[in-house]
């Protein structure tokens, strides 16, 4: 405030210190070391991760406790791998045929809604859609026990199908496709109507097409939120067979524990494969994801 | 919220020279209504009953019952929720959630945003690297890291430890001490959520206008004083919005208290609480009333912030 009242003909002296900070020379570099160090530092319980799933049992509670294996092995991913020990592999199939399956219907179902919201006419539409959106204001904590509760009497109890169920539709995928949709030309639904499709036609050739960039930034988030779910995953599954990736590596933290946490490691990274590689395939529209989804995170 | 509102109301079928539109009969409306909205109106009602409805309806019905799953039901009235207030395992839980909640999202945020004003500061493709590094905790499975976080936080041989002994400090219980548990699974979380609030700050800064910066300089205006009179007041809104989904997220934090619990009590919050009254201690008319208490609470605080916002948002 005060430097604007300053006549511009006697600027306000500046001293040397003052300029090189305000000349943003210096920041470059600065910042530059800051974050190199702060993203080491973020970096580096992975670290711990990858190399102790290389120790062997006696390697990983010997003391003091050394960053890199003594020995390199596998023996902890073949012991994780092996059925009689872990059931790693049938998780990982759990795991992917929930995942898939949420994140196909989720994006079936978003994309739909997000046109009918949009762009159909009928009667009580408006209201469907802001009960659909006013769904999100109860936490689902609220709803854990009396869900439960119908997915016991619907005998989806100890199945994929009751992990799957509750997140056929998403209400926030629906809301973001209508913003989406709003975005497209009225022109082209008009134009193609006027040439004789369906709306179901006009949804598959016209909107399905062009909401894909929105689909694939809610296709990560889905499959993120998915595939690293616990809770109610927790709570419907039982049986071993039927366990996701992040259940089976609560129990295997809970076998080997005491004696083999390089097992529990080996197992860690192995389930930290698949959202990296979703993440660094898809890095680009995760990063133009956030800026189309607005700001969910 | 403002982007709801660009949505046309009246539809697109009425004329627009057409001042008074006559009113269709209901029947009419339906007939003429494509079909594939209403089968998929039909599925999507259907869903919210199974999912939404009759859930929420049960447990509200729940909340006035005395129920363990195997004897029948017994109406209680407003018993479960006159408990609540008494128990002290409640307001143990709820103290627990409240400091949980308000030292994650002070310090989360405030670090997500100093991270991302330094990241603003380097452009092109190191930005993009950092931003992946920082995005790393976010994508990897919660268990993953707090197992992870486990080993590394354990009193003897941790690597923590090992750390602060080479470094000359005392070493500490982190986990294994009831003062320290819930401070050493927040910083889990933190350090979890962290690339979150990076993405979302650096995306509103980077959307401040350049030319804003530019004045500001000329005006002799350093570093700080554009951060608090340019950066600050636009990025409210991304602010605001991470505060109230922090606030939701928070306080239903399961994971980390439960598989990585303090001794005791000592990080036992309302999630966990709901969580172990429904499926440990079967008291599911209780857990009932416990996870509304916490619906009420976070719809609270949510009107609370939004209106709060909105009043300072005006002058």
């Amino acid at each position: 405030m005060a430097t604007t009242a300053d006549s511009p003909l006697r600027p306000a002296p500046i001293s040397p210190v003052r300029r090189w900070l305000i000349s943003g020379r210096w920041s470059k570099s600065v910042v530059f070391l800051i974050l190199a160090f702060f993203s080491f530092a973020m970096f580096y319980p992975f670290i711990w991760l990858l190399f102790s799933s290389f120790k062997t049992g006696a390697d990983i509670v010997s003391l003091p406790v050394t960053l890199l294996p003594k020995k390199w092995t596998l023996s902890a991913y073949l012991m994780v791998m092996d059925p009689t020990r872990a059931n790693l592999p049938i998780a990982y199939v759990n795991s992917i045929i929930v995942t898939s399956g949420t994140v196909i219907s989720v994006l079936i179902t978003s994309s739909m809604g997000g046109f009918i919201f949009a762009r159909l006419e009928f009667p009580g539409r408006d209201y469907l859609f802001y009960f659909v959106l006013s769904t999100t204001m109860v936490p689902f904590l609220t709803l854990l026990i009396p869900l439960y509760i119908v997915m016991r009497e619907l005998n989806l109890l100890n199945s994929l199908w009751g992990v799957w169920v509750p997140s056929i539709f998403s209400s926030f995928g629906v809301f973001l496709c209508r913003q989406f949709v709003y975005g497209i030309p009225r022109e082209l639904y008009d134009a193609a109507k006027i040439d004789g499709s369906g709306d179901f036609g006009i949804y598959r050739n016209i909107i399905l097409p062009l909401t894909k960039p929105i689909l694939s930034a809610l296709a990560i988030f889905v499959f993120l939120g998915s595939f690293n779910a616990y809770l109610w995953p927790l709570v419907i599954l039982n049986e071993e067979k039927k366990l996701t990736l992040p259940l089976i590596i609560a129990r295997m933290a809970n076998r080997f524990g005491g004696t083999d946490y390089q097992a529990v490691m080996a197992g860690s990274v192995l389930v930290s494969i698949p959202p990296l590689i979703v993440f660094f395939i898809f890095q680009k529209n995760f990063v133009r994801g956030i800026a189309l989804t607005g700001l969910k995170g | 919220m403002t982007t709801l509102q660009d949505s046309p109301s009246a539809g697109g079928q009425s004329l627009p020279h057409l001042p008074v539109a006559r009113r269709d009969s209901l029947w009419r409306r339906f007939r003429r209504a494509s079909p594939f909205a209403l089968i998929y109106s039909a599925a999507i009602l259907i869903f919210y009953t199974i999912i939404f409805i009759i859930p929420f309806g049960t447990g509200i019905w729940l909340a006035f019952q005395n129920w363990d799953f195997i004897t029948n039901p017994k109406f209680v009235g407003l018993r479960n929720f006159t408990k609540a207030f008494t128990d002290q395992y409640f307001w143990l839980a709820l103290q627990k959630t409240v400091l949980f909640s308000v030292v994650e999202i002070s310090l989360g945020l405030t670090i997500a945003l100093l991270f991302a004003l330094a990241l603003s500061q380097i452009i092109g493709k190191w930005q993009n690297i950092y931003l992946s590094l920082y995005y790393l905790p976010v994508i990897t499975p919660l268990v993953v890291s707090l197992y992870l976080w486990r080993w590394l936080y354990r009193p003897t041989g941790g690597a923590f430890n090992t750390l602060l002994s080479s470094l000359g400090l005392p070493e500490q219980p982190f986990l294994a001490s009831p003062q320290q548990a819930l401070w050493a699974i927040t910083v889990v979380i933190i350090w979890a959520h962290l690339g979150t609030g990076i993405v979302l700050f650096l995306a509103g800064i980077n959307d401040v206008p350049e030319s804003l910066f530019e004045a500001a300089r000329l005006d002799g205006a350093g570093f700080w004083q554009s951060f608090y009179k340019i950066t600050l007041p636009l990025i409210r809104p991304v602010l605001v919005y991470q505060m109230v989904v922090s606030v939701i997220g928070t306080v239903q934090m399961f994971e980390a208290f439960f598989l990585i619990p303090g001794p005791g009590f000592s990080t036992r919050t309302l999630a966990l609480y709901t969580y172990e009254l429904g499926f440990r201690a079967l008291n599911l008319g209780y857990g009932a009333a416990v996870s509304l208490i916490i619906f009420v609470i976070l719809l609270g605080a949510t009107v609370f912030q939004l209106r709060r916002w909105q009043i300072e948002w005006e002058h």
